[in-house]
């Protein structure tokens, strides 16, 4: 659709790529928020295009520009890149610096999150896994977004960053009103608040550490072996809450959500249990399926992309749920199917930035329902659905998801 | 058929590693790709190839062994 009224679109914008979209807002009877931008594709909007909605931003829809927006930070930058527009937004790291200054962090959080350290992690998710679901399991019926889908991975980050169990309740909170609230204010003091619980924990770590991650990053020293900046340390410790919990809790939540409803994909996860292979080829499916993520990036200068005139400052958003069912990279790109043999999908990003944690999140989504189908092998939706419990934005995704199942 | 990885271009999705463990695996520092022997025994070569059409920064590449 064409606008008539909105403020005015920037005068490089031409008419014919204008689309009034608004990422955050998901229509009342849309049960999925990812419908919102699968029926711009429907619509046949141009395949970039620009909404005047949340500051005014480009969007891509073709899988080859969303990589191109991922891969190259010479045009598309993660510095100061927010939707809408947030400044001084802290600039994580390393996620919101480009190469190579990215580099300094990237490499310190690396050999924490690679498939050996992964792996070694496994016993240690999996006792915690099983735990949690025992003591639902007996239940019937959970919330499965409040009793597990929100406390596993953040429990497991508090482990891993050396925090004591007994702070999952407070985390818990700060999450919630950082991932939720509409407010300003509250949001403004909850990232104080966050950002001191951070500045408490490093410091402590520098006085005894252990083996975890934040006594990693506080004790790390720079190629002069100085100290890293403390703020740069604390923003690193900001991005790993920021972006480790909410994407974790709702891919889970799209999960359970689809098996809830689909017996056949139930009975096909469970004949997995004994073919790690086969099972994991299923999940990258769902991984490629129901991709959460919205990353944003900023145009570093004046330039062409593709005939399209980009300003610099301009925003740009890369929804990774469009790229993963573009037809000409996926055959079938709307079907689900858990043996799909090539499916290079985007859910992590691709290039420079790409999700450091991706292993560790595939493997929490893992184990949580090779766990889970081993006590609960049958559940469903629960009848009484909260209203209005989907959200759009940066992450989309689902506030509540009553589930329930017979009990012997 | 040989495989070999790109350096530059891996950034450590590690799903070559998940696909055929028997070629591929990843270093301890950065999680990028380590493929030990590039000589792919004939028995794997279907799965390399998946691996590699899997890849998503398209950092592998086959030579030989036929219509790869």
């Amino acid at each position: 659709m064409t606008l008539h009224f909105q403020p005015p679109s920037p005068d490089h914008v031409p008419a014919d790529r204008i689309v009034d979209f608004d990422f955050f807002n998901i229509p009342e009877g849309v049960g999925d928020p990812t419908e919102i931008w699968h029926d711009l594709v429907r619509r046949g909007v141009p395949k970039i295009f620009y909404t005047p909605r949340n500051g005014g931003h480009w969007v891509f829809l073709d899988y080859a520009d969303i990589v191109a927006g991922y891969r190259d930070y010479s045009i598309f930058s993660t510095y100061q890149a927010q939707i809408p527009n947030i400044e001084p937004f802290p600039v994580v790291q390393p996620q919101g610096v480009d190469p190579p200054a990215h580099n300094v962090f990237r490499r310190l959080l690396a050999p924490m999150f690679t498939p050996i350290a992964v792996r070694a992690m496994t016993d240690e998710l999996q006792c915690r896994a099983s735990k949690l679901i025992e003591e639902l399991a007996t239940r019937g019926e959970c919330d499965f977004i409040t009793d597990y889908a929100e406390r596993f991975p953040t429990a497991m980050f508090l482990y891993l960053f050396g925090l004591p169990e007994a702070r999952l309740d407070g985390f818990l909170a700060l999450a919630n009103v950082f991932f939720r609230s509409t407010d300003p204010d509250a949001r403004a003091s909850n990232i104080t608040e966050i950002y001191a619980e951070l500045d408490t924990l490093f410091r402590e770590k520098e006085v005894n550490p252990a083996n975890d991650i934040a006594s990693a990053i506080v004790n790390a020293r720079d190629e002069y072996g100085a100290q890293h900046d403390w703020t740069d340390i604390l923003n690193c410790g900001f991005l790993l809450f920021v972006a480790g919990l909410d994407t974790v809790t709702n891919t889970m939540a799209y999960v359970w959500r689809y098996l809830a409803t689909t017996p056949d994909a139930r009975r096909q996860f469970r004949e997995r249990l004994d073919d790690p292979d086969a099972f994991l080829r299923a999940i990258e499916e769902l991984m490629r399926i129901n991709a959460v993520s919205n990353l944003f990036r900023r145009v570093t200068h004046d330039c062409d992309y593709k005939g399209v005139q980009l300003r610099k400052n301009d925003r740009v958003i890369l929804p990774n749920t469009v790229a993963n069912r573009d037809p000409r990279v996926f055959s079938n790109p709307d079907m689900i199917d858990l043996d799909r043999q090539v499916n290079v999908h985007v859910t992590f990003g691709v290039g420079p930035h790409r999700c450091i944690g991706s292993l560790l999140a595939k493997r929490e989504i893992m184990v949580s329902l090779q766990e889970w189908l081993r006590r609960i092998p049958e559940f469903e939706l629960a009848p009484d659905q909260p209203k209005g419990a989907v959200f759009g934005g940066a992450v989309m995704g689902f506030t509540g998801l009553k589930l329930r199942w017979d009990t012997p | 058929m040989r495989v070999f990885a790109n350096h530059d271009v891996c950034q450590g999705h590690a799903r070559c590693e998940d696909i055929c463990p028997a070629v591929f695996a990843t270093d301890a520092v950065e999680g990028k790709v380590v493929i030990a022997n590039p000589e792919v025994p004939a028995e794997l070569e279907d799965k390399v190839r998946i691996a590699v059409r899997n890849c998503p920064e398209g950092a592998l590449r086959i030579s030989g062994g036929g219509g790869a």
